[in-house]
């Protein structure tokens, strides 16, 4: 295997689940080792889609998946190997333990008999679970199953995962103890992460790169610094009689020269990822 | 396509080690209820074909119970498709197409079989006098792979719950009705002689009876059984391929 290649290397993939419409369209990316990427996008955009025709979960109406230049479709059963999953909806079997969820997908994944044991001990220690271990699924809470769905799809040691919304549905909290153990799994385990949301704080606070994807097609992706100086630096927010306007300035002496100016009440503010995603939902985003 | 097969047997089994005893339950009461009606009902001294009815009738109630438990595991397949998903870890897994229909349809052999035994229990408290060729566990094996891999290609194609129950409806109960289970076909006419002709269920009953009545085991009908094995064997890879389009 070839390190220097990509992870993963995408060319224009689509997915027409009707002929009339593709839920994506011709979307094209590729991800380096240790790389932390969200994929960005409203409801229905086709995160989900494209996920999964990247773990083999549907086939592509066209475009090639490559994993460490290893074409996926005609390699699946190795390249699947590479890959670890965490789907939007959580699919664990809820009569069994956790041990045995792991268990299951050990079998599943190849890792032989005498190592199976020590390494799902591993990985619930990795992931605080180990009190969980012969616990029904059923009985714990979402906040658990969700890092119980994680710490199984790392369990073969995939170079890549892949996360469809992980915190969504979660409280603060536990969304913040999530977010810890995704650091932690791209930090330490070099995992190449592509993390999907639409929450743009998440995304702000975990990915070095973001791609936004819109109605099927990826409009933007870059390093979320670099996206929010495309749009300046600061933001005076008007709160007029019936909307909130923005103004955006490059620096902040800019925009408390014109709060001044302004009538109405204001505040100045650092631009955030989700001006630049709201500025392309102005001229760009049906949503 | 070792670890497919390992894998879902494994998690077969572990469900399955809860709900042993009610699956077990409930598989025996509706053979009961035929021989009761049928057995009983009818009186002890009707013949078919020269053995006595109950004779007759536990072969073709070993069949069907055998059938009714492999072809559950649809079911349970589309539960683990479309309401919790747990089928979506075989299909993202390495591991061939191959592997998780072959232990699908293994774990559906093993409900079959263990769906045999309390029929022969009736068969000694109803005191049926059967002869026992050891080509019975062949055919049974035979039998239960064609309903289970069946069971599978059907659980593959429908698009919910619904579909499945359309499925049973319109095609597993008519089988049990039609195929000789509960009386000789001979006596159908023509046009239903043709139809149940194309029906699996019509030779693994003959089959079946046979190994359990002292009757000769007609080889063509042993060949066609494979062939139905194969066929539905082909139809389920078919089937998972075209769930991931
Ligand atoms: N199985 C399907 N059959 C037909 N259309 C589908 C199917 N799955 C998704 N779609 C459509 O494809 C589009 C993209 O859906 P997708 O689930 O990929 O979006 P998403 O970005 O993941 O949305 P969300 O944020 O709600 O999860 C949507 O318009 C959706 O209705
Ligand atoms: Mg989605």
């Amino acid at each position: 295997m070839n390190d220097n290649s990509d992870v993963l290397k995408a060319a224009g993939l689509r997915k027409n689940y009707r002929k009339d419409k593709a839920a994506v369209d011709g979307v094209s990316f590729a991800f380096s080792r240790g790389e932390f990427v969200g994929l960005l996008g409203p409801n229905g955009a086709g995160k989900t889609t494209t996920i999964k025709m990247l773990t083999g979960l549907i086939k592509p109406s066209s475009g090639v998946i490559h994993y460490y230049g290893r074409d996926f479709h005609n390699e699946s059963q190795m390249t699947k190997g590479l890959i670890g999953v965490v789907p939007q909806q959580n699919n664990l079997d809820r009569d069994l333990t956790a041990y045995e969820n792991l268990c299951l997908h050990a079998i599943l994944y190849g890792i032989p008999k005498d190592a199976r044991r020590e390494r799902i001990y591993e990985y619930l220690e990795f992931s605080g679970l180990t009190d969980y271990a012969n616990r029904q699924v059923k009985t714990f809470s979402g906040g658990t199953m969700r890092r119980l769905v994680i710490l199984r799809a790392l369990l073969h040691e995939p170079k890549i995962l892949f996360l469809d919304e992980p915190t969504v549905g979660l409280d603060p909290h536990i969304r913040r103890i999530i977010w810890d153990f995704i650091i932690k799994i791209n930090r330490t385990k070099n995992t190449t992460i592509l993390l999907t949301t639409h929450y743009i704080e998440e995304a702000e606070r975990l990915c070095k790169r973001v791609m936004i994807i819109n109605d099927g097609r990826i409009i933007v992706d870059g390093d979320p610094e670099t996206l929010k100086d495309g749009i300046g630096h600061f933001v005076l927010e008007v709160y007029k009689d019936d909307k909130i306007e923005e103004e955006f300035f490059n620096t902040r002496d800019e925009a408390l020269l014109a709060l001044k100016d302004s009538t109405y009440p204001c505040k100045v503010r650092a631009v955030t990822l989700e001006d630049v995603f709201l500025g392309l939902a102005g001229r760009r985003i049906n949503v | 396509m070792f670890n497919g097969i390992c894998g879902v047997l494994y998690r077969e089994l572990l469900i399955y080690r809860n709900r042993a005893l009610k699956q077990m339950l409930t598989s025996s009461l509706s053979p009961l209820l035929f021989l009761i009606a049928f057995g009983w009902g009818f009186g002890r001294d009707v013949t078919v074909g020269g053995i006595s009815y109950i004779s007759f009738l536990i072969p073709g109630l070993i069949t069907m119970n055998s059938l009714t438990q492999s072809f559950a595991i649809s079911g349970e397949i589309n539960i683990s498709r479309f309401y919790f998903h747990t089928f979506d870890e075989y299909l993202i897994a390495p591991v061939s197409h191959a592997g998780i229909v072959i232990g699908e349809a293994a774990f559906g052999v093993f409900r079959g079989i263990l769906a045999t035994f309390i029929i022969f229990i009736y068969a000694f408290v109803f005191d049926a006098s059967l002869s026992f060729n050891p080509f019975f566990l062949v055919a049974i094996v035979l039998h239960t792979f064609i309903f289970s891999a069946l069971a599978v290609t059907t659980s593959m194609v429908v698009k919910d719950h619904s579909g499945q129950a359309l499925i049973n409806n319109f095609a597993i109960t008519p089988m049990i009705f039609l195929c000789g289970t509960f009386y000789p076909i001979d006596k159908l006419p023509y046009a239903f002689k043709l139809l149940v002709s194309v029906f699996p269920l019509t030779y693994s009953t003959k089959v079946i009876r046979a190994t359990l009545t002292g009757a000769e085991v007609n080889i063509v009908y042993v060949a066609l059984m494979m062939f139905y094995c194969i066929i539905f064997f082909l139809t389920s890879l078919w089937a998972l391929r075209k769930v991931e389009a």
